[in-house]
């Protein structure tokens, strides 16, 4: 693509500065451990995604989102507001607290990864004080115990190699 | 919309829906035998364009740049579009609707749409693995987000707010399963389910059980659509494309709204409807996507065939039965011959052609049938794809 007519823009090789950002590590795998490709939960460190600090901040026990100045909250975490496209979106605390305003059970039939949790609750909650109504593994009850309007608490928990991810406890009946 | 050309579609063919002993490619192989057979024509023309319905070969069948695979099983060599339509649950359909936008635009005149799935691994685990990435896979199918569970949760809603019950549920399983009953290539023809045996079925995500679900389905389908000048080559009854819509305003289930309004199939089903200047009383058949009983419920009230919260009344009452308001499903449905996500929607494409051309066993035969619609729901129904047919005109 370079025009041959237009003058050198590379210095010599003596004079570059080395910045080059560091080297890509691997996330940490253990043996046998999921193949990437068959493997739900997101990749959080900063090389990976623009939203790791979501999961910095789970890790410190705060259950935050992304929130745009000019539309709200936004779900999930996002570089981007899809509504006016700014970049420019703050981080905000969400309440760790909801009620559930659905929820089943998956009693056979997991996916790979899940096979040990059968049988597990799933919902959607509504967050208190707010619009957002998230989906989430629900734990804590079985389901024949759950009911529609229980109130359930935001859990952060760790996986085998280190990553955080978040579920919700049944918190009263 | 009036330079668009007028489509015809002209026949098809399938394979036997089920747990198959065949691979991906073989079940491609197998509905281009069945089109040729019921095509003979075929042979003897170019079939100019291909497009092939496939929701997830990668996880399924470790491979991708299917569309000349695909081409290739059938002996096809486009020279004028191939390509993939994927779009889960709907990617027959897709298939279907890029055909049809390929002809009425004058870039094809004769094409095959073919929809394949091969589900039935020997690891189901590796296969629900491949339905919960449906779902936005690093929010909702982390936690466990399959089907059932989200469909389930529709069924828990419709029932609070509506008062369904299990039995409602029940009298649509047990209406497309009898109707699978005269259906030689559905995954359930020789399995019978009557409303009390459907019901003391094991609970797969409560309150659904086992006969509520649409099964894993190894399946391929494929039709022929061609320009209006070519129709009658290959058929006396031609069945004509009159409309078509589509919707979709979210993916993440936090952006679901009401689990039991589907607004996204009003306005797919309001576009499709509005060229013809008919409304859904004028139907006489509909192959709704039954992925779950509680499906098809919610989908005769976001058509119009009943009031909203009154879908489960509708079936109980046999309204959307042979005999009827709207027959839905006479093939059998999702829930009877299965849901290989690529065939589904070319597979009811088929069932509308040979209902119009008299070609289905009479005790599924619509009578003298005029108008039928064909929807396909995708993911956790987030995306609603309709087809309007017409017959002689
Ligand atoms: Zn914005």
């Amino acid at each position: 693509m370079a025009d041959d007519a237009s003058p050198p823009t590379r210095r010599p090789a003596a004079s570059v500065e080395v910045a080059r950002p560091p080297k890509p590590e691997e996330p940490k795998r253990k043996p046998g451990a999921t193949p990437f490709l068959l493997d739900f939960y997101p990749l959080e460190d900063e090389r990976s995604t623009r939203v790791s600090r979501f999961f910095d901040s789970l890790r410190e026990g705060r259950f935050t989102t992304t929130r745009c100045p000019k539309d709200g909250l936004l779900w999930p975490p996002r570089a981007v507001c899809p509504e006016c496209h700014t970049e420019a979106l703050e981080w905000t605390e969400l309440p760790g607290r909801g009620h559930l305003y659905a929820f089943s059970a998956v009693l056979a039939g997991a996916p790979l990864g899940m096979e040990a949790d059968l049988p597990f609750v799933v919902g959607l909650v509504d967050l208190e004080g707010t619009t957002l109504r998230l989906f989430g593994r629900i734990v804590g009850r079985p389901w024949n115990e759950c009911r529609i309007g229980a109130p359930v608490r935001v859990e952060p928990y760790t996986i085998d190699d280190g990553r955080v991810f978040f579920r919700f406890r049944v918190d009263g009946p | 919309m009036t330079s668009l050309r007028r489509v015809a579609l002209v026949g098809g063919g399938a394979t036997r829906f089920g747990v198959r002993a065949a691979t991906w490619a073989e079940l491609v192989q197998e509905a281009g035998a069945a089109l040729y057979r019921a095509l003979p024509e075929l042979a003897e023309v170019e079939v100019d364009s291909l497009f092939v319905g496939a929701a997830e070969p990668e996880r399924f069948a470790f491979q991708s740049h299917v569309a000349p695979l695909a081409a290739e099983q059938l002996g096809i060599r486009p020279r004028r579009i191939l390509q993939r339509t994927e779009l889960a649950c709907a990617s027959g359909q897709s298939a279907i609707r890029s055909a049809y936008a390929a002809i009425a635009s004058g870039l094809s005149d004769i094409a095959v749409a073919v929809g394949v799935e091969k589900m039935n691994l020997p690891s189901m685990a590796e296969a629900n693995t491949a339905m919960a990435c449906v779902m936005d896979r690093a929010w909702d199918g982390v936690h466990g987000a399959t089907a059932p569970p989200f469909f389930a949760m529709v069924a828990q809603r419709h029932m609070l707010e509506h008062g369904t019950t299990e039995e409602q549920l029940a009298a649509v399983s047990e209406k497309n399963h009898r109707f699978a009953n005269t259906n030689p290539t559905a995954q359930f023809y020789e399995k019978r389910f009557d409303r009390e045996k459907l019901l003391r079925l094991p609970l797969v995500a409560p309150p659904l059980r086992l006969g509520d679900c649409s099964s894993m389905t190894d399946g391929a389908a494929a039709v022929v659509l061609v320009a209006e000048e070519h129709a009658r080559r290959f058929t006396r009854t031609p069945v004509w494309v009159r409309g078509t819509g589509q919707y979709s305003d979210f993916h993440n289930l936090a952006h679901a709204g009401s689990l039991t309004e589907w607004r996204g199939l009003t306005i797919a089903a309001q576009e499709a409807f509005r060229g013809a200047h008919i409304g859904p009383k004028d139907l006489d058949l509909a192959e709704l996507h039954d992925c779950f009983t509680i499906s098809e419920i919610v989908e005769y009230e976001a058509l119009g065939l009943c009031a909203p919260g009154e879908g489960g009344r509708y079936a109980a009452e046999g309204r959307s039965d042979l005999g009827g308001e709207v027959v839905v499903n006479p093939r059998g449905g999702l829930l009877g011959c299965g849901h290989p996500l690529g065939a589904t929607g070319i597979a009811q494409a088929l069932e509308v052609y040979q209902q119009f051309a008299g070609l289905v066993p009479s005790a599924r035969q619509v009578p003298s049938p005029t108008w039928a619609l064909v929807h396909n729901l995708s993911g956790s129904a987030n995306v609603h794809s309709v087809m309007l047919y017409g017959g002689a005109a």
